[in-house]
């Protein structure tokens, strides 16, 4: 990998330590990855959650902000393991929030965006079609390469700080026009998408791709950003997916051959029986779940108006609880607006800055879980502790409330 | 009567290792998927459920799920867990990253090779024995029959 005379500086120690840290992992995954040179980025996107970083990513942050480390590029951040205004009310206990608390300071001594949102694109971080990032969060990046038009590849956490503390990225995979091109092909043969037919739709592509970047025909005109964020995020969550050409919609595919450049590629129906076999798939217990979780990816504030609608006049019944996850912006934007009363009143309740899936679900004593996140569904079963009820909104809403 | 097959692959990071072979056919991930204090597989869809990747040569066609997976991958290594070595179809970049980490902390080598035919796929299986010498981009599997 050919890196400039800047860049040979860099990593020999001339800008300081944690530069050359961050050189030093981008050199070698950069050349392990088969990249030929680094580009500069936009905006960096970071991970810095406990439950996934563990004691060893601690260490990797710390070990970049004590040395000096500066974010050289506008740089959010992904949701924390707790709730960082009310961990105490959901019951984190205080050694497991300290944790997280030293992964917040580091990321604050960096210079970091405190966003703390896996939607940070519908809140804080817009890049426009044609430039390139670095972001990690595997739905992020599905949604930049397809609703923006930006470009990134799927980084990983560690490769995520060292990008936005030099302002670089590998250049590889996403970034290269060649890479692309979609591969294959999904038509969707469903008449009028529910919330969970979306997110079975996107599980399925996930799993069936492979490593081919899928193209995806058939949806309704009328699809939202929403719909796609959560499509996108289920097929992240499937397979190695890091974008898929919606047809109609992703800039440049207006059809499938421009989709593809002009090749032939294997389509594949998803009808209601496909979808079937992934909500059997997902679907993993009936029992009473212990707690809704709404929001894998965070939901936006129109999401929440949504959600009050759908909750007006209902209560929860006992020895279930309803979590509603989002980002601290659109948290602010429904206490001001009101619909954060609508959903409350209810009994279920919104948390922001933290996820179900990156949240002590097993240790705040949670058994069964009742989602329409596929997403979710997929991370919790795949670590066996919880079990999953996967159901689309009006049935779980028809299910504990009355 | 041991039977030897070689098979040459792209060496993404360099080193030498042996041990035994632990092979899904599976999209694999470290994410959620090997809980690191202990190295064993809890990933219900992966077809390791319940083996533990300590020590092992780890063979899988291409990674899957959350891009946290180099930060499980480094912490399955700090505490001593980590896989002899990983070989995937695809090359992995969250492997690959959380492998520069665990040299970088921790001074461990661990080396990854990728694209590999995909015979290699086909024949080896878990309990092979494999030598990795990337140097020779060289995946060595002996088993005894």
């Amino acid at each position: 990998m050919y890196l400039s005379p800047e860049q040979e500086r860099t990593l020999s120690g001339e800008r300081g330590e944690a530069k050359e840290l961050a050189m030093t992992i981008l050199a070698k995954v950069g050349e392990a990855l088969g990249a030929d040179s680094l580009v500069p980025i936009k905006s960096a996107h970071v991970l810095a959650h406990y439950s996934s970083l563990h004691e060893a990513g601690i260490e990797v942050l710390e070990k970049f902000s004590s040395s000096g480390g500066r974010f050289a590029v506008p740089t959010t951040v992904d949701p924390a393991s707790v709730d960082l205004e009310n961990w105490k009310s959901f019951g984190i206990p205080e050694e497991y929030a300290e944790k997280q608390f030293r992964l917040c300071a580091a990321f604050a001594r960096l210079g970091g965006i405190p966003c703390w949102s896996c939607a940070q694109y519908q809140v804080c971080n817009f890049p426009k079609a044609g430039e390139t990032v670095a972001w990690a969060e595997s739905n992020s990046v599905v949604f930049a390469n397809s609703l923006i038009g930006c470009r990134t590849n799927k980084i990983t956490s560690g490769l995520d700080i060292a990008c936005a503390i030099t302002g670089l990225t590998p250049r590889f995979g996403m970034l290269l026009d060649e890479n692309r091109r979609a591969q294959v092909a999904f038509r969707s043969t469903i008449d009028r998408p529910t919330d969970l037919d979306y997110r079975s739709l996107g599980y399925y592509i996930g799993r069936h791709a492979g490593s081919r970047v899928p193209g995806l025909d058939g949806l309704p005109r009328n699809v939202s950003s929403d719909e796609l964020k959560h499509l996108g995020a289920a097929a992240a969550a499937g397979g190695p997916v890091t974008m898929i050409h919606y047809v109609g919609i992703t800039p440049g595919s207006e059809s499938l051959k421009s989709a593809s450049g002009g090749e032939r590629v294997e389509t594949l129906d998803v009808g209601r029986k496909e979808l079937d076999e992934v909500e059997a798939d997902l679907n993993q217990s009936e029992e009473k779940p212990d707690l809704v979780a709404l929001g894998v990816p965070h939901l936006s504030a129109s999401e929440l108006g949504q959600l009050a609608k759908l909750l007006d006049g209902k209560k929860l019944k006992g020895g279930t609880r309803m979590y509603a996850y989002t980002s601290s912006q659109a948290f602010d934007f429904v206490k001001r607006s009101g619909i954060m009363l609508d959903i409350e009143r209810s009994g279920a309740r919104l948390t922001h800055s933290t996820d179900a899936e990156i949240s002590p679900l097993k240790k705040l004593g949670f058994d069964v879980v009742m989602t329409n996140s596929a997403k979710l569904a997929e991370i919790v079963s795949s670590e066996g502790e919880v079990k999953i009820r996967y159901k689309q909104i009006a049935e779980i809403v028809e299910e504990v409330t009355s | 009567m041991t039977k030897v097959l070689y098979f040459k692959g792209r060496v993404l990071l360099e080193g030498r290792a042996k041990g035994e072979a632990l092979v899904s056919r599976r999209a694999f991930t470290f994410a959620h998927g090997v809980e690191p204090s202990t190295g064993v597989v809890t990933d219900v869809r992966s077809d390791l459920l319940g083996e533990s990747v300590r020590e092992k040569v780890l063979f899988f066609p291409f990674g899957k799920g959350s891009t946290t997976g180099a930060a499980w991958f480094l912490e399955t290594v700090r505490v001593g867990n980590g896989p002899a070595a990983v070989l995937t179809q695809t090359a992995e970049t969250m492997v690959v990253t959380g492998a520069v980490l665990g040299e970088m902390l921790y001074g461990r080598r661990i080396p990854v090779m990728a694209d590999f035919p995909s015979t290699m796929a086909e024949v080896v299986r878990t309990g092979d024995l494999v030598t990795v010498e990337t140097k020779d981009r060289q995946v060595t599997v002996s088993r005894g029959e």
